[in-house]
């Protein structure tokens, strides 16, 4: 078990707020299809509490981190 | 708060008048109702040629708003969100688009427009956003400077910046913007005897108004379907969801919305903010000293403003939230309001700090699908206004009270008098 995070955007809840692109821009970018992508395969440990605060914020909960 | 509190059970949240109280009774009345009554049942407002409906909880805790706002399964948008009253279902589609409607259609229809509201793509805007606010700016001192120094900072800087910028977006032209701004206001008067002069009016009024705006995107629209632009007409017009084109209500519909929505929120977040400035002159000086607040300090006006009163919500099946049941059928009204006071979240909810953290308001709404798609905006817009009225506008004062809108719908205000150049 390694310790890095992955995170995870449901792509039936997302509608694009874009909170997380806010929080954490380079991790995240809402793409032409309206939903939010992850930019990054695993989260780097110095975006890990940026990466934790888009999670907790987002209004729909789409997104986690795994 | 200091004050006594009032009877939760003598406070009537479908009383107009009660929306026309100063704000700090209405803040009491409902830190009444938070302490004593969090789920407290109304008779429905009476609207003229509407039957009058069930009634409705008025839900008023953070806790119990967040409870609602993120079980969208279970309370739904489908049967309005913006009327407590049960609309005809056209009415209800035509003036609440998505905002009143349900997954899965919902979130299609606003992908359509996710993408133009992120803030990368917003870093396109905020130039032209700090363009717009310099030329307001630069015409409401002239207002001032050719008058007695005063001016509304309603007309003069709330009002021009958002529906601007807006209609910029939208590709609405420059000769358009001001019916814009007078039909969307006429669609959130709320009842206000200064938009809506005969009550039974008023949903005349409202519809014409909608008509209005139609027209308006009907031939924008038109324009689009023959030469695309980068703007959100044309992506209404080009996008297919479903593999079928939008229809012509349905455009009309979300580009009423975004008119209406992009205008008046922000526009009242700024007065708000200048006004709550101007009763914590320490707060205005301390942002004025380190502009590094400007995070926070949005923030905390968008929760001292709470532009939107509330959103509606309807059971879709028997449910419980936090200890109260609610029968299938039951509407709830979500009192943003009162969330961003309550006093389990909030430290201190009623004094006004710019350097507020954590700030977990509901401003923009509560958690869920129709988390306000302008909030990135919203957030540039004010940013940008209040760093620029610091700049360019040091010496604005505010010289009278503000004239409040009476609506529970919106916390808006229509004027507020303000000078330059006060004594100096």
């Amino acid at each position: 078990m390694s310790d890095t995070l992955r995170a995870h955007v449901d792509e039936d809840v997302c509608v694009g707020t874009g909170i997380c692109e806010a929080t954490a821009p380079d991790l995240f970018e809402v793409g032409d299809d309206g939903t939010s992508h992850v930019l990054l395969d695993n989260v780097p440990a110095e975006l890990l509490e940026k990466a934790k605060e888009a999670a907790a914020n987002c209004p729909t909960r789409a997104l986690t981190l795994q | 708060m200091t004050a006594l509190l009032p009877e939760a059970d003598s406070v009537n949240l479908s009383d107009l008048a009660f929306w026309a109280l100063p704000p700090e009774e209405r803040e009491a009345a409902f830190a009444a109702l938070r302490r004593d009554r969090p789920f407290a049942f109304y008779e429905e407002p009476e609207v003229p040629f509407m039957e009058k409906g069930p009634g409705y909880y008025s839900i008023v805790r953070h806790a119990d708003v967040e409870a609602v706002s993120s079980q969208p399964k279970l309370f739904c948008s489908g049967e309005g969100a913006t009327s407590i009253v049960n609309l005809p279902a056209e009415l209800n589609e035509f003036y609440g688009s998505m905002i009143s409607m349900d997954d899965p259609r919902h979130a299609k229809i606003r992908r359509i427009v996710s993408k133009a509201f992120t803030p990368k793509m917003l870093e396109a805007v905020v130039d032209s956003v700090e363009d717009l606010c310099a030329d307001i700016l630069r015409d409401a001192r002239k207002v001032a400077e050719e008058g007695d120094g005063t001016f509304d900072l309603v007309k003069h800087i709330s009002s021009p910046l958002p529906l601007r910028v807006i209609c910029r977006m939208m590709g609405i032209h420059d000769e358009d913007a001001p019916t814009v701004l007078e039909q969307t206001n006429f669609i959130l008067s709320g009842g206000d005897e200064e938009f809506i002069t005969d009550e039974s009016q008023a949903m005349m009024q409202i519809i014409q108004a909608g008509q209005t705006l139609a027209g308006i995107m009907e031939r924008l629209a038109e324009e689009r379907r023959e030469t695309a632009t980068d703007d959100l007409t044309s992506a209404l017009v080009r996008t297919e969801v479903d593999g079928e084109q939008l229809s012509y209500q349905e455009i009309a519909s979300f580009f009423i919305l975004l008119c209406v929505a992009g205008n008046e929120t922000t526009r009242t977040a700024i007065s708000h903010g200048v006004w709550a400035m101007h009763q914590h002159p320490d707060q205005k000086a301390r942002w004025m000293a380190d502009p590094s607040l400007e995070k926070t300090a949005v923030e905390e006006i968008v929760r001292w403003a709470s532009p939107v009163i509330w959103m509606r919500r309807t059971a879709t099946q028997d449910a419980e939230v936090n200890g109260q049941k609610f029968k299938a059928g039951d509407k709830l009204i979500m009192f943003y309001n009162s969330a961003n006071r309550d006093e389990n979240v909030f430290k201190d909810p009623f004094t006004f700090d710019l350097g507020r953290q954590p700030n977990p308001h509901y401003g923009f709404g509560a958690p869920g699908p129709h988390f306000c798609l302008g909030a990135n905006l919203a957030r540039r817009e004010i940013a940008v206004a209040f760093r620029q009225l610091f700049e360019k506008m040091p010496d604005l004062e505010v010289a009278g009270e503000p004239d409040r809108l009476k609506s529970s719908f919106i916390n808006g205000i229509k004027r507020l008098p303000v000078r330059l150049g006060g004594g100096a």
